[in-house]
């Protein structure tokens, strides 16, 4: 039975491909058992399934074996870092990062008729899924006040829309400007500048939505807000834990980091509610190991934890640590270094000290022993690196979390060697890079001066709106003007409803696109779509061939050169359209040089050299193999906190606690999806063939509940306010997800995530966590009141 | 385990030989068996040797540094390690003894140790050394920083390397 509806679901995915769908897939639910390996042959072949049915053999050639080579395409689809130039594969991708650099380079086109044939609002009846696979925006394209239906505009009337709506807005700062992270350091730059020369700082990003509690709290504790390891350090470090990250389907180039570490002799510790395939084995495509072995074990220790338990974790680590040394004096703790580079070392330990050891396995869900056996794995390693993801930084306390983790590292000295250190793992392309050039809405004074300095005007002080509050102020009618470049922000921010009603009261919207997303159905009064250059095309400016350049997770800024046709020849890059649209709004350009800012990239690149400090002769230096490696103060001896040392934090928690009859969900996202697009409805590694709309429960909970395998149920979040927020229809799925704990595919379920609900600190939004109640559908509840399913 | 020692002396301050040892990019131009070298941090240098058409690349921590004293390093796969110290025996002279040790060899290292070659590189690569220092009279001021247990300390509150962006990244 199941083998049949797979074939079907499958059957189904390859029709999708050929053409595009006129319908929505409706396939029937399959499970099958969790995969417990990643990658390996069938990663190759769905990988060019993929690619070949998106587009022709030539262009699946060009762009897969330009792939993350030095001078080719920056692979959009995350942002781990590249082997040194002569290290690289012929092969240098992975499986998900294939589909996602076809699904840019697909055959299939939208055109002005598509618009014709659909009113925007049948079309924001469509699913992603479907959207996407119409294939690449053509032309630019306006949805005029009153209108139901995108028609054509030519780029001079269609930046001339936004440009009179900003002119006419009583102040900037009733527009903001969001950036997605597959946006180039040179488009990121000029947006930036672009936004404080017209007056505000609102510049809301979606790093707002997935590593913000990691910034502030390597920030506040190190002194700098990114990662200190590389490549080398993760292939020779003794001990690695993964927390709270999937990187089998996230970043699956990590795991060929990770094998590596593992020959070498390292040991992996994996932090996770759910054991996921990545996590345990890898079959490395590339190896005979991989292809006709039995791959290499990843995990050699799973901890099994409950979600949002990583901070007692650490805590009661530490703990244990501090223990040790009191049972052998200098053998445990690297007090030369706590001594000379750290701060607040007795606070900490005092705090550490009494914390309760009945907490800790309360909130981890694990017992003392896992966590001492984690603490012996730590006294035998020299050298130890701590990765994690959005399972850390999504909770309430994310920010505390990881300033735990910090203070772990430091404990041994795990900081500032080789082999040591901290691993934020992000997922857009250049999500960091974007930062890096200006895209914040606290940017600090320096930065600011240094923008003041160069272009002749003074910026906006205030801080502007992260993303968040950009919903809030939209939906209180303080922000009028949208404009994103990239992204699909209504898909990927939290409280869908609200975040929906927010959007639509805009005056005007727009969005720098490649494809059609559900931010493009979802619009203000006046909505642009405004189509630009993918990553994989040829960027011709009047100034000859551009490229671009971008920031990995690890802090190499390296360029990213197009090799494909470009879609249409109406498209504009986003430097271009970004340049243009300044130029008409802002009077007289504001004595910036727009034109040649579009003509010639490498004129960016130069005053990015002039404001960024660490940027320095960069047009040269970026375009030497392998580009430039940004040194992290960390590595360098500094600590540029407050303190002039790495600081140790005392971080208080509250357990999340689901009442009786509710759990704590997580959102996920499948194998076949990239953010907030899925390419179809399977997700192989976890056994789920054929729909999207499941929520995987562990067994015993869904005895405990009182319902059943496949029931269909409405997940409703409870949360302090009086609003109902509920995702509809889920099929229950057993899975071995922690106790308590069960997991559903994100974007869906962002339905779920109240705006207020918010990391501390970060203001990030907490998908993780959420205290849900799931309701056998056809018994619902009153509006807001939590009742368990099992009274129904 | 094997080590061998070189010793090599120069008519140069031991400042100047420090000061040109450390600039370890600039290796490939008087040794003969260095191919590249890049230094990824000032503790963590990236090399390339070879011989004849043979290459082999390796990644090594400097795990103490002390200027115009010494560094001492271990290559991160742990297959070798070695140290080179700097010693005044006048003036303006200075001996400069390397001490390399094959802690795990592979087969390759294994032949060339046991046949005397790796002796023989190292003593012709010093001599080349001393012809390239002692050539040059003085050197370009070197990085005078330290390195204990593999942890940089900085001689500037500021070094120019980490002016670099700092603000949180989400």
């Amino acid at each position: 039975m199941a083998r049949g509806l797979i074939r079907a679901a499958r059957k189904r995915e390859m029709s999708l491909m050929h053409r595009p769908p006129g319908e929505e897939p409706q396939d029937e639910l399959a499970v099958t058992p969790p995969k417990t390996w990643a990658a390996g042959v069938p990663a190759v072949t769905h990988a060019l399934e993929y690619s070949l049915e998106e587009t022709s053999v030539r262009r699946t050639g060009v762009t897969l074996l330009n792939m993350n080579q030095v001078g080719g395409i920056d692979c959009p689809g995350c942002a781990w870092a590249d082997p040194s130039p002569g290290h690289r594969h012929l092969n240098e991708y992975c499986e998900n990062g294939a589909k996602h650099i076809n699904d840019e380079a697909t055959s299939r086109r939208i055109t002005a008729d598509f618009f014709r044939g659909h009113s925007v609002s049948e079309l924001a009846e469509r699913s992603d899924l479907w959207l996407n696979q119409q294939g690449r925006l053509t032309e630019p394209m306006v949805k005029r006040p009153g209108s139901d239906h995108y028609e054509p505009v030519n780029w001079h009337d269609a930046l001339g829309l936004i440009s009179d709506e900003l002119r006419s807005l009583d102040s900037p700062d009733e527009a903001v400007f969001y950036t997605s992270g597959r946006v180039s350091n040179e488009a990121a730059f000029v947006l930036q500048l672009f936004a404080r020369a017209y007056g505000t700082n609102n510049l809301p990003d979606c790093s707002n939505m997935c590593h913000e509690s990691s910034g502030f709290a390597l920030h506040e504790t190190l002194g700098t807000g990114k990662g200190t390891v590389s490549l080398e350090d993760l292939h020779h470090a003794d001990l690695i834990f993964l927390v709270g990250q999937n990187p089998g389907t996230n970043h699956p180039r990590q795991l060929s980091a990770l094998e590596q570490a593992k020959l070498n002799g390292a040991r992996v510790i994996a932090v996770n509610t759910l054991p996921e395939a990545g996590l345990l084995r890898f079959k490395n495509p590339q190896k005979a190991r991989g292809v006709i072995g039995r791959g290499v074990q990843i995990a050699d220790r799973f901890l099994h934890i409950r979600s949002g338990g990583d901070l007692a974790l650490f805590q009661g680590l530490n703990r244990l640590l501090l223990e040790s040394e009191d049972a052998r004096p200098g053998a445990v703790l690297d007090h030369d270094f706590i001594a000379s580079h750290t701060s607040g070392f007795e606070e900490f330990a005092r705090h550490a000290r009494s914390i309760a050891w009945e907490d800790v396995l309360r909130a981890t869900g694990l017992a003392r022993a896992d966590i001492e056996r984690v603490r012996d794995d730590v006294l035998r390693s020299k050298r130890v690196v701590v990765c994690w993801a959005m399972g850390v930084t999504q909770h309430k306390h994310g920010v505390p979390t990881i300033r735990e983790i910090v203070n772990f590292l430091l404990l041994r000295g795990n900081l500032g060697r080789a082999g040591a250190g901290a691993c934020p793992v992000r997922g857009h392309s250049n999500v960091q890079g974007d930062r890096t050039m200006g895209i914040w809405e606290q940017m600090p004074d320096s930065f600011l001066d240094a923008l003041r300095d160069e272009f002749g005007f003074d910026p906006p002080r205030d801080h502007g709106l992260d993303s968040v509050n950009a919903i809030r102020a939209m939906h209180e009618g303080r922000v009028k003007v949208f404009l994103g470049v990239a992204g699909n922000f209504v898909m990927a921010a939290p409280d869908t409803d609200f975040t929906e009603e927010a959007v639509r009261r805009c005056r005007l919207t727009a969005h720098i696109s490649t494809k059609l997303n559900r931010s493009h159905t979802v619009c203000g009064e006046t909505a642009l779509i405004l189509p630009t250059l993918g990553r994989t095309e040829v960027d011709v400016q009047s100034g000859g061939e551009q490229f671009v350049t971008v920031e990995n997770s690890m802090s190499e800024v390296h360029t990213s050169r197009g090799r494909l046709q470009p879609a249409s020849r109406l498209l504009l890059s986003e430097v271009a359209i970004l340049c243009r649209l300044a130029r008409r709004t802002l009077d007289g350009g504001a004595g910036i040089p727009w034109a040649r800012f579009e003509a010639d990239y490498g004129t960016v690149r130069d005053r990015i050299a002039n404001v960024v400090p660490g940027f320095h002769d960069f047009n040269r230096r970026v375009t030497r193999p392998g580009g430039i490696s940004l040194p992290n103060p960390v590595n360098e001896g500094i600590y540029g906190t407050s303190t002039g040392r790495a600081r140790f934090t005392c971080n208080d928690w509250e357990m999340p606690q689901a009442p009786e009859g509710h759990l704590l969900l997580q959102t996920l996202r499948s194998h076949d999806q990239w953010n907030t697009i899925p390419y179809t409805n399977n997700d192989r590694y976890r056994g789920i063939h054929g729909s999207r709309k499941v929520v995987l429960v562990n067994p015993e909970d869904i005895m405990e509940l009182g319902l059943s395998e496949g029931q269909s149920v409405d997940l409703v979040s409870v949360w302090t306010d009086e609003t109902e927020r509920r995702a509809e229809g889920f099929q229950v799925v057993p899975y071995p997800t922690s106790r308590g704990c069960a997991a559903a595919y994100y974007p869906e379920t962002q339905v779920l995530v109240p705006l207020d609900s918010v990391a501390d600190i970060s203001n990030q939004p907490t998908s993780k966590g959420l205290v849900v109640r799931l309701e056998a559908v056809g018994v619902r509840s009153s509006a807001g009141r939590p009742v368990p399913a099992t009274d129904g | 385990m094997t080590t061998i020692e070189e010793t090599v002396q120069l008519a140069v301050p031991v400042r100047t030989a420090y000061d040109q040892w450390t600039q370890f990019k600039t290796f490939p131009r008087f040794m003969t068996s260095v191919v590249k070298v890049e230094q990824v941090r000032p503790s963590i240098t990236h090399w390339t040797v070879g011989l004849g058409p043979a290459r082999h690349e390796f990644a090594t921590e400097i795990v103490e540094q002390q200027p115009d004293t010494c560094v001492e390093w271990r290559s991160l796969d742990g297959r070798h390690r070695g140290e080179v110290t700097f010693h005044e025996t006048a003036p303006d002279r200075a001996a400069v003894t390397v001490r390399l040790q094959v802690v795990r060899p592979n087969v390759v290292v294994f032949l060339a140790d046991a046949s005397g070659l790796v002796r023989r590189v190292l003593r012709s690569e010093l001599a080349h050394f001393k012809e390239f220092v002692e050539g040059l009279g003085e050197g370009n001021p070197g990085w005078r920083g330290t390195i204990r247990n593999g942890r940089v300390r900085p001689v500037e509150s500021e070094p120019p390397r980490s002016h670099v962006p700092r603000w949180p990244v989400g």
